[in-house]
């Protein structure tokens, strides 16, 4: 069946009325922790994992991709009002668009993030439903060693380019991977790293370290550095709509955000800083009216950022679907929610789970439309979760995290766990080390170690048969790029 | 992880690079317990501990390195923080001890007393002063969860357990 009987057929799924209740409640979710400090999309989505057991895999991922895209959202409108970007994507569009707000023109600020992450949200998840089927029917043709290759890419870019130091991005994920080797050895039965703990057979669960690092190391670390100021909430002016001069504005920076974003989104490391950073800096450049950057704010510098924001956002999920290989840590604990369903993303997925996968690309769609009349109309309403105070909502946080954690397996030797991974991310956030980098290990170190031994041993222990294919010595390749890159350009730099 | 009280930003924080590398050894150790006869071809279950093990260990003496040479590290801002404020030890140590709750209580008095507590303590650790209302709040929040989880089939143990409920 060709992409777009399949999509069609998605729909069905989709539109399904339970499922559209999940997309609703994923979409209502997204949007509130978007708003919400201390927890973001990989946060909810991990302490959502134990309840999705009972909904199914179909219902889960919809709701799951209502949190996905809803953050994106919410992140905006909290940038806008207050200055407070939720989420790392949603920095650049805080630089114009709090002074837009500041400057009476927060209403069309928000508009043209909520219009231009719908666009781009949808023009991504169109490319995403067309690139998505052929890249997984070239992976088909992937042997052990491009696979390791592959992994070994995603590795070294997320420890690259997460984070301001390299040694601390490779300490990172080489933690990461010392964590995902606890547990018995799948290919000989042997206990690893144990250290006679019987605790420790089943390995560290996904859950149990996302959630420590971000909820657990986030409180105690905003606890011991609390700033104390209340969030002056700019009131929305200048009409609810855009003028037809800021529609005009807004649309080349939407379309550019979004052939910045896709892209960049489905590179690993890619994530949503770059892209966002990239289109700012590039509607900066183009803007007829530069003298309204940085004073009154200028609309282009929101609609772009936003739009390339969303459109990373649907990036990341073309790796994560059709390779298994997740690039944020969003996608990380997606990958973690698809094993907890038994099913593993990649080429096989596609024809094992055709209702899944297309179910959930329409729900992407329809969870875009969903999100666009949540966030315009009623933003305002959004705006009054911000009025929680904020001591109760950190204690809120804390609790939601023991039941996710304790909600898990119920065990008492998780929930110390969460004290030591905790302060292990207090450690991280004081001397600035990157989270994500430890997920991606943790969740792909297996992956990578199986490959890696599967190709290996049908080669009898000869490491050539590493670089055998044309693949993966591309891969690598590159992935040596991603390392020798920033040393090569100091080295240019202080020579010129 | 290593006492995170041992240093401040700004200093030399060596206690960082000797962690990673006594982690790194950690892993290297755990290797030589694992049987030789599992291996196919040097293929065994421990070459990937042993890359673990020797990447962080290589990478400790790289932090050391760096720190001799003079290394920033400049603390993460996050929302409602910020990197550049001293710490509040005493913030510090209820928020910490708020997570330290769920470990000794959970299993005997159950998550809604657990809430309560852990609740309260981290709502002062924020300057809350209102310890009733933040453990009524923690008590409500934590029964409320554990009907509402516990239908949707998680298993969240009694709910006083102590008591025998």
């Amino acid at each position: 069946m060709d992409t777009f009987g399949l999509l069609l057929q998605g729909f069905d799924v989709a539109l399904h009325p339970m499922n559209l209740f999940w997309a609703l409640v994923g979409s209502v979710l997204g949007t509130a922790i978007g708003i919400l400090p201390g927890i973001g999309p990989a946060l909810t989505i991990a302490l959502l994992l134990p309840v999705t057991v009972s909904v199914g895999p179909v219902s889960a991922f919809i709701m799951f991709a209502g949190v996905l895209y809803g953050a994106m959202y919410g992140g905006s409108t909290t940038s806008i009002l207050i200055n407070t970007p939720g989420e790392a994507g949603s920095m650049m569009t805080a630089l114009e668009g709090n002074k837009m707000a500041r400057s009476g023109r927060g209403a069309a600020a928000l508009a043209t993030a909520a219009v231009g992450s719908f666009v781009a949200g949808t023009i991504a998840t169109a490319l995403l439903t067309f690139a998505a089927p052929s890249i997984a029917e070239l992976a088909f043709y992937f042997k052990p060693a491009d696979y390791f290759a592959l992994t070994v890419l995603a590795f070294t870019s997320v420890a690259v380019v997460m984070g301001t130091s390299r040694v601390r991005g490779f300490i990172s994920l080489f933690i990461g991977l010392a964590l995902g080797v606890i547990g018995i050895d799948k290919m000989t039965g042997q206990p690893r790293m144990t250290f006679g703990a019987s605790a420790l057979l089943d390995g560290m669960e996904l859950t149990v370290v996302l959630v420590s690092l971000f909820a657990i190391g986030e409180i105690i670390y905003v606890a011991s550095r609390y700033r104390h100021q209340s969030d002056d909430v700019l009131p929305i002016k200048g009409g609810v709509w855009m003028t037809k001069e800021e529609w005009k504005r807004s649309l080349m920076p939407w379309l550019r955000g979004t052939a910045i974003g896709f892209p960049m989104g489905a590179l690993p490391g890619g994530g949503s800083e770059i892209p966002t950073m990239l289109s700012y800096t590039l509607e900066k450049k183009l803007c007829k009216k530069k003298e309204e950057f940085g004073t009154v704010g200028a609309i282009e510098g929101v609609a772009g950022p936003e739009a390339a924001n969303n459109a990373a956002a649907a990036g990341v999920l073309v790796p994560l679907l059709t390779l298994g290989l997740p690039t944020s840590a969003t996608a990380a604990i997606l990958l973690a929610a698809f094993q907890n369903f038994g099913l593993q993303p990649g080429p096989f997925l596609f024809t094992s789970n055709p209702e899944l996968i297309w179910g959930l690309i329409a729900s992407l769609y329809i969870g875009n439309v969903m999100l666009l009349i949540l966030n315009l109309p009623l933003v305002g309403m959004w705006v009054k979760l911000l009025l929680i105070p904020k001591p109760q909502l950190y204690a809120g946080i804390l609790v939601f995290a023991m039941i996710g954690i304790w909600g898990v397996s119920g065990s008492t030797f998780d929930l110390a766990c969460m004290v030591v991974v905790g302060l292990m991310g207090y450690v991280m956030r004081v001397y600035d080390f990157p989270i994500a980098p430890i997920l991606i290990g943790l969740i792909l170190g297996p992956m990578a170690e199986n490959q890696l031994r599967t190709a290996l041993a049908a080669a009898q222990g000869n490491p050539a048969v590493l670089v055998e294919t044309p693949i993966s010595i591309v891969i690598l390749s590159i992935s040596a790029l991603f390392l020798l890159a920033p040393m090569v350009l100091r080295r240019l730099r202080k020579a010129a | 992880m290593a006492d995170p009280e041992a240093a401040t930003p700004g200093a030399r924080p060596w206690w960082l690079g000797i962690a990673v590398i006594i982690l790194g050894c950690v892993c290297l150790y755990a290797t030589t317990t694992l049987p030789a006869t599992a291996q196919y071809a040097a293929i065994g279950p421990g070459m990937f501990v042993t890359i673990a093990g020797g990447g962080l260990l290589v990478l400790g003496i790289l932090l050391l390195l760096q720190i001799a040479r003079g290394e920033r590290f400049e603390a993460q801002d996050a929302e409602n923080a910020a990197g550049n404020l001293p710490m509040d030890k005493r913030a510090f140590f209820t928020a910490l001890a708020a997570t330290i709750v769920p470990a000794l209580t959970m299993e005997t008095l159950g998550l809604p007393i657990t809430a309560m507590v852990s609740f309260m303590l981290v709502a002062r650790a924020f300057g809350s002063s209102k310890i009733v209302i933040d453990l009524l709040t923690g008590a409500i929040l934590g029964t409320v969860c554990w009907f509402l989880f516990s239908r949707l089939g998680l298993q969240l143990g009694g709910f006083l357990p102590l008591a025998g409920f």
